[in-house]
């Protein structure tokens, strides 16, 4: 197993109760999982805790490794993708700059980016089709662009993991239609083990293997879709929030 | 007033080495929304002179030594309780501030306080040798810093979030940036004061912001911008015979102003 949760509760700081309660899930590699419930759930929280973010009592391991302990190591090859993130206008970063940085950590300390790093920038920017904005402010890109620039940065980075959070805000149907064809491809071309939080049931890709349900913290379904979006548990969960 | 040229040569360097490591380190400060890190070092250092009077020890070394400790609980402080560095920098103010006027009131006789005072206004008609090397010594430790960890500070001044992701460790880089702060604002103190010194700081990055959308372009500009605003406020000062901190100041706003007015991003229509 790729991703290993043992009874995780996830603590934000000065926070009595958990966020996330007991959860426990194994995700292989290779497998594409969508996450999904109402608000508030946990689903963010979950990505973040799978990426070693946030401190959580139980077992967290990515890679066979504690992901609380070698957070900075495990994150060189996972792919995390923010939740609806945005630059102000004035932001003084240039589109290559940030499909750039998702190599920073690869690269290492005290080491420049060489024609590898660049080339491995482009080529992210060309599938993501942004390589026409290379050379634009951040900042001055539509929510739609910036979300795929952020898809860039993380392909740069040949993740061997995949945190999506809503990947599909900011982006209109052609352009979900577009990325969501574009993360499948990615994932199977390159073999990737996907995790991502959705909102919408019809963004669930045709290649997802399960659907993880959660509710107030806990794990309350694990399935595959067509079991899982037709089930009583799913309806309710969100018909009561 | 005719000064010695040996004076004006000193006072010469030292505000264009002090403007280059302050426009330096204000890159971070603005981009990171630092900005009450000047005004919070420059009360700590205040209150570090104070102590130094009361208890008969040397104001600018315990100026140092404050200014410098304050910069280094600052993140720790702000990490663990979850705090911006801005809403911790505002208790700080106030409890340097609080400590300055108690250090004062226990201070014997009543030049010291002309002195604790010379903290905060500056005095570089007074800038000594040591003072210089002290200077020179900063710029090139902050030079060998940027250059090795450009990448990680690069990334930072991003979004710390975002760098952490890619899979750099950003506190210790952090914590580097507000110590760094910390001891350039003490170095620099004796130039200009604490309270002008915000204004080499802040003003030279502003005023290259207005012109550019690139990070590594307004990081080359800032200290140029700085050291112009600097020479040209030395200068102003000894032509009009006004105080050289303040001179400098003005002429770093006055940059700033006219960035303000010739910036392409405030043309419409361009697309800087």
């Amino acid at each position: 197993m790729l991703i290993r949760l043992e009874n995780v509760h996830t603590f934000y700081d000065g926070e009595k109760n958990s966020t996330l309660k007991g959860i426990t899930l194994s995700i292989g590699a290779g497998e594409m999982v969508c996450v999904m419930g109402p608000n508030g759930a946990g689903k963010t929280t979950l990505l973040e805790t799978i990426n070693g973010i946030l401190p959580a009592t139980g077992r967290v391991e990515v890679f066979g490794r504690d992901a609380r302990r070698h957070g900075p190591e495990i994150r060189k090859d996972i792919g995390y993708m923010l939740q609806a993130k945005t630059f102000p206008e004035d932001t003084p970063y240039l589109v290559r700059d940030v499909v750039l940085m998702g190599r920073f950590g690869k690269i290492g300390m005290l080491r420049r980016p060489g024609r590898e790093d660049w080339n491995a920038a482009r080529d992210a920017a060309r599938f993501m089709e942004v390589d026409h904005l290379w050379d634009r402010p951040i900042g001055k890109l539509s929510g739609g662009q910036t979300q795929r620039v952020l898809l860039a940065r993380l392909l740069a980075k040949n993740p061997r993991i995949l945190l999506l959070d809503e990947p599909y805000s900011n982006l209109d149907c052609r352009a979900v239609e577009d990325v969501s064809r574009k993360i499948c491809i990615l994932h199977e071309r390159n073999k990737l083990t996907t995790v991502m939080v959705i909102h919408d049931t019809a963004h669930v890709p045709a290649i997802c293997d399960r659907i993880l349900l959660l509710k107030d913290g806990r794990l309350i379904g694990d399935a595959h879709p067509d079991e899982m979006l037709s089930s009583r548990t799913f309806r309710d969960a969100f018909a009561e929030a | 007033m005719i000064l010695p040229p040996g004076i004006v040569m000193n006072t010469i360097i030292g505000a264009s080495l002090a403007a280059v490591v302050c426009s330096m380190i204000g890159v971070f400060i603005v981009r990171m929304n630092l900005s009450s890190m000047g005004f919070c070092m420059s009360h700590a250092a205040f209150a570090g002179a104070a102590l130094g009077l009361a208890i008969s020890r040397d104001p600018f070394a315990l100026a140092l030594g404050m200014a410098t400790a304050v910069a280094l609980i600052l993140g720790p402080v702000a990490d663990k309780a979850r705090l911006q560095a801005d809403v911790v920098l505002g208790t700080m103010f106030s409890l340097t501030m609080a400590l300055a006027l108690l250090f004062l009131s226990i201070a014997p006789g009543s030049v010291v306080s002309s002195t604790a005072l010379s903290v905060l206004w500056g005095s570089v008609l007074g800038i000594t040798t040591t003072d210089l090397i002290r200077l020179l010594v900063l710029m090139l430790t902050l030079l060998v810093v940027i250059f090795l960890f450009y990448k990680e500070f690069f990334a930072i001044m991003l979004d710390r979030k975002l760098a952490e992701e890619s899979g750099i460790n950003t506190k210790p880089f952090y914590y580097a940036i507000l110590f760094l702060c910390g001891v350039t604002v003490s170095v620099s103190l004796k130039l200009i004061g604490g309270l002008l010194i915000f204004a080499l700081m802040v003003n030279p990055v502003s005023s290259a912001y207005q012109f550019s959308h690139d990070m590594r372009w307004i990081m080359l500009i800032s200290p140029i911008i700085g050291l112009a605003s600097s020479i040209s406020g030395i200068a102003a000062s000894l032509y009009l015979d006004i105080p050289v901190g303040s001179s400098i100041a003005i002429m770093s706003v006055a940059v700033f102003l006219i960035s303000v007015a010739l910036s392409p991003k405030r043309k419409r229509g361009q697309k800087c």
